[in-house]
């Protein structure tokens, strides 16, 4: 996506004048968004993208952006030279126009109403929301399935244009009726996109039970996209999250972290705070490193993750008069994070944390002792009732003496002669084992690679030699049959 | 056409009902209100813009106060939730349209404590999201949040006590709740009391689920309690000797089975 930070308005207007037809009914509003002004004339101006590469998308899922940075690899010796003087011309690839065929195409149009939205959007034009409108209305003439690729980034940057300036809820009606107009046309990657967008949009404004709704009920399209699928693995971990339902919710945010693209550095930051939190409700402590040394994005994301950092070690200490301090002291940071009532629920975990430590270094101890350990007060009975919780819920392994007030910690037993480590054991390979499957539905066909004849022949030995290896190995299993 | 001034006057009756505590006459009213509100254009979902939107808009949002305010004071816990959930538009659609509702803090906090006793802790976390800064630093919601916190940590004494002084509550409406929540309590409190202690006495039992020594008994033989003869009570089990029923078999079949097939599996 190197070509977008480049992108001018008069690249832009010279790529419109030279691809839409005069008689295109969006070239000229096109071009006046852009700016209207074609660069002078003696510099070249190089295309963001061959036109041939365009109409060739079809099916292929969003990668578009791994698509522009191969265009892109075109473009560069072209730009090189743009820094300096017209001098360098001659080097220049020069780029080829698009044929009448081409022009007439409403990929062209779309790919044109694209590139102006994104102009307006990186430059935080506020036309840009007119724009998005307007693209979108004009695509809603056609039904083609070519175009839904193109559609679905336009009615992405549709929805981020609206977010940008705050008007998200307004969006909301007709992306319902994309949504329904993509299913019924089995446009898959829109209804996958839409779907994001939409519950991105009852998130934002914290409808969790209506995004919870959508989800269930919604089909979800059989062709994920990589970045798709981590949004939704995200959003569908924070509804999990809110609902109390604790390792759904860590397993959706965990797979969204490992599946996310390195660059998405924003992303993550925003995943490791929800997993740390979510962590610490199931009651384990992240490592401090996870924190720390551990997260991309250098100094600023690590102050950005420093409240977490605090509440990780109230909550690993057990100790609720840190853990309301660092409540107050960030209450902000979590409000905007949308976090809050998250990290209030983290309360209980605090206390049962302080309870595991006590009831792990005591063979006996006093209640009250207990209360002040915790922090929790002299509150009549209210330690006895807490303790008998813990115990209760399994938190910790004790009995109390009523009469003498005082709980006793049980002795450890022995954990192997329990089925604790099969059920470790049982976790993780079934892990392995989705992870495999995972990995098998996710392979495709190798891109068709052009080689010289003398590779041609060298495949094919070597195929030979595999086959007949496998071959071999499938006769002795025969023979080990007997 | 909106009939706005019988409305407004059907209203001021009912709210004089309503707080004189005569339930019954409250009903009538409440029903004839109903009716009347629902021939108003200007309602959510149509939303027309008649000239008296506003007008209409606040009495239909008063009457569905009233009527959760009423189904909480008679006990009704399905019509309180019916009439909330129609109050809700109110409250996040129309927000900008009228002045703010005074109850509106009141209502979520009994509709937060209604769910919390009803057990549905999810639904009120998920209602607790959206509730709007400002209501959810009232009072009433922060005595619902306090409570939620207390049941999950376990502070049943707090609660308890809150359930007996009437006067702690935020308002008188919360009453009813409050009973059936040490109830619930109190259940909680026996379950823990099984696994927590070797052997309790009836003294003990009574103080620790603060009620008298009667109930005490009628719990224990609900729960299936042993007596030591007494009149306490043993709740630690005799080890039995490790036998071979005690291996998870059918589980460990599972497992097994289950690497199997995925291994074997041609794909």
């Amino acid at each position: 996506m190197a070509w977008r930070k480049k992108l001018t308005a008069q690249k832009l207007v010279d790529f419109l004048l030279a691809s839409l037809d005069d008689s295109n009914p969006s070239k000229q509003s096109l071009v006046d968004l852009a700016g209207g002004e074609p660069s002078p004339p003696p510099l070249s101006t190089p295309k963001p993208a061959t036109p041939k590469r365009r109409s060739s998308r079809g099916k292929k899922q969003t990668e578009g952006d791994v698509e522009m940075a191969d265009a892109e690899g075109g473009d560069t010796p072209a730009t090189k030279d743009e820094d300096g003087d017209a001098a360098g011309d001659a080097n220049a690839i020069p780029p080829t126009p698009p044929t009448p065929a081409q022009r007439a195409l409403p990929e062209t149009e779309a790919y044109a109403h694209l590139l102006v939205l994104l102009l307006l959007l990186d430059a935080n034009d506020p036309e840009c929301k007119s724009a998005s409108v307007a693209a979108l209305n004009r695509l809603s003439q056609f039904n083609r399935r070519t175009l839904d690729a193109l559609q679905a980034r336009i009615v992405f940057y549709y929805s981020l244009a609206h977010e940008r300036f705050g008007e998200l809820a307004e969006v909301r009606p007709s992306l319902l009726a994309l949504h329904r107009v993509a299913a019924l046309r089995f446009d898959e990657m829109g209804q996958e996109t839409i779907l994001n967008l939409l519950m991105r949009n009852y998130l934002h404004y914290n409808m969790y039970d209506q995004a919870e709704k959508l989800r269930s009920k919604a089909q979800l399209p059989a062709s994920r996209s990589n970045q798709q699928q981590c949004r939704y693995l995200y959003y569908l971990g924070r509804i999990r999250a809110i609902q109390l339902e604790y390792s759904d919710a860590k397993e959706c945010l965990t797979q969204a972290h490992r599946k996310a693209p390195k660059l998405a550095k924003g992303f993550a930051l925003e995943l490791t705070k929800w997993i740390t939190v979510v962590r610490l409700l199931l009651g384990e402590v992240p490592e401090k490193k996870d924190l720390t040394t551990a997260v991309s994005g250098g100094a600023a994301a690590q102050r950005a993750l420093l409240p977490y950092l605090e509440l990780t070690a109230a909550v690993r200490l057990g100790d609720l008069e840190k853990f309301r301090a660092v409540q107050e002291a960030h209450e902000a940071a979590f409000r905007a994070d949308k976090t809050t009532n998250l990290v209030t629920r983290l309360r209980r975990n605090v206390i049962r944390t302080g309870l595991r430590r006590v009831s792990l270094a005591y063979s006996a101890i006093s209640l009250d002792d207990v209360a002040q350990k915790l922090g929790l007060g002299e509150g009549d009975g209210d330690v006895e009732f807490v303790v008998a919780k813990a115990i209760r819920d399994g938190g910790i392994d004790a009995t109390i003496d009523h009469d003498a007030r005082t709980m006793h910690s049980s002795d450890a037993t022995d954990v192997y002669s329990t089925g604790e480590p099969q059920a470790a054991f049982h976790a993780r390979i079934a892990f392995c084992l989705d992870t495999h499957n995972e990995a098998v539905k996710a392979m495709r066909y190798p891109d068709k690679v052009k080689k010289g004849t003398g590779d041609g022949e060298g495949k094919s030995a070597k195929d030979r030699d595999l086959e007949e290896l496998a071959m071999h190995i499938m006769d002795e299993d025969e023979m080990d049959e007997f | 056409m909106a009939d706005i001034a019988t409305a407004k006057k059907t209203l001021d009756a009912l709210k004089k009902a309503h707080n004189s505590g005569d339930a019954v006459k409250a009903a009538s009213l409440l029903g004839t209100l109903k009716i009347a509100v629902s021939s108003f254009p200007a309602l959510p979902p149509v939303f027309e813009q008649t000239k008296t939107a506003a007008d209409e808009l606040s009495i239909a949002r008063d009457t569905f106060e009233m009527a959760v305010l009423h189904a909480v004071t008679s006990g009704n816990e399905a019509a309180a939730e019916r009439d909330h959930a129609q109050l809700r538009p109110f409250y996040v659609d129309c927000r900008g349209l009228m002045p703010d509702s005074k109850l509106e803090p009141l209502i979520t906090g009994l509709n937060l404590t209604r769910l919390l006793v009803q057990n549905r802790i999810a639904e009120f976390h998920v209602e607790l999201e959206t509730v709007p800064a400002r209501v959810a630093d009232s009072a009433h919601v922060a005595h619902a949040v306090a409570l939620e916190s207390d049941l999950m940590e376990g502070a049943y004494g707090k609660i308890l006590q809150a359930s007996m002084t009437p006067d702690a509550l935020p308002a008188k409406e919360y009453a009813a709740f409050m009973a059936s929540l040490a109830l619930t309590v109190r259940e909680e409190i026996a379950a823990c009391i099984e696994k927590a202690y070797e052997s309790v006495d009836a003294a003990a039992a009574a103080r620790l689920m603060g009620c008298a020594p009667a109930d005490v008994a009628a719990v224990a033989s609900k729960r299936g309690w042993r007596g030591d003869g007494n009149g306490g009570f043993l709740f630690a089990e005799e080890k039995k000797a490790p036998s071979a029923e005690d291996i998870p078999a059918h589980e460990l079949i599972n497992q097994t089975l289950m690497y199997a097939k995925e291994m074997e599996r041609i794909v």
